[in-house]
Parts: C-alpha cells; structure tokens; sequence
C-alpha cells in the first residue's frame, strides 16, 4: 500500500537490521489497493491488503495462497514446504501426502493405489 | 477462489537493489512466484 519510497527508508533503516543486506526481492507499491483487489486481499474498512501469499507456478497458475488477517505473522518454512512440494508434484507426477516433508514419502497416483492409501502411507503416531 | 486459476496479471512501480522499477507478473513466466500483501510498511509483524 506504502509509496516505493517508504519501502526504501523501511528498507534501510530497519529490514536492514534484520535481514543481512536488507530484503533481495521486488517491494512491489499498491498504493490504490488495485492489485489487492485483484486478489481478494484488500479491506475496505481499514484500506489495508491484508496478509494474503500466493504461491504462482511457472504457467502463470496459482497453487496455494494463505491469507491472514494482519496480528498474526507468517510461518516461512510452510511456505517453503509448499513450494518444495509443488515443485515436486510439478517435476515427478507424484502427490505428496499429509504432513510431507523434503525426503518423505511420496505416492505414484494409479488405480490400484484406491482404497490402498493405508498400505503404502502412515499418519505418523502421537 | 483463485487457487487453480491464472494469477490476475498487474503491473507495479517497486524498489529493488537500491533503485526503482516496474514489475509485472508477466516478467517471471518460467519461474516459480511468491507473492506477498501485507498491511503496510513499519507494521510490527
């Protein structure tokens, strides 16, 4: 929502202090709410977007999105679990099950594997 | 619901590496895109 100016002076004098050479991607200014809209993301009643995250293939297609209202901050290693999981999907076919993480079981989707889940993956217990 | 469907394409004035410029969507067809909203600069989360 902010001008590119004050991405710049929050930029410099605080990112900066928190990330080691301040933030290396785009900080894109909305200042009319335009794109917000776009995405659903923009509040009327506070004229703020609030906290939405995209995930965008590289067609363009969006896989995931999350959206929080603004008290409650993001969980980044989510985030990269989606984009590693994605990516996986994306290069392998194979879907990956509740809870996966990088390294863990995958699935190959074909008939046989109907009703058949429980034979080849786990919940992990309590 | 726009998960599963083309992300809306925008263009946008937005600072990067010390200096100005303008984005679009369209720039990263290719690579995969994550794309932030927040509430505003100088916001405590």
């Amino acid at each position: 929502m902010d001008s590119v100016f004050s991405h710049k002076i929050w930029n410099e004098t605080e990112l900066s202090k928190m990330v080691d050479g301040g933030i290396p991607y785009p900080m894109l200014s909305d200042q009319t709410g335009a794109i917000g809209r776009l995405y659903g993301v923009y509040d009327e009643d506070s004229g703020t977007n609030i906290r939405g995250r995209f995930l965008i293939d590289p067609d363009g297609v969006i896989q995931a999105a999350e959206i929080l209202s603004p008290p409650v901050g993001r969980n980044p290693e989510e985030l990269l679990r989606q984009v590693k999981a994605f990516q996986h999907n994306r290069n392998t076919g194979e879907v990956l099950p509740s809870g996966w993480m990088e390294g863990g079981r995958t699935l190959k989707p074909h008939t046989g594997l109907a009703g058949n889940v429980w034979k080849a993956w786990q919940p992990p217990k309590e | 619901m726009l998960v599963t469907k083309q992300a809306p394409a925008f263009t946008a004035k937005a600072f990067h590496q010390g200096g100005i410029k303008n984005v679009s969507l369209e720039d990263y067809r290719g690579k995969w895109v994550v794309l932030c909203f927040y509430p505003g600069d100088f916001t405590f989360v």
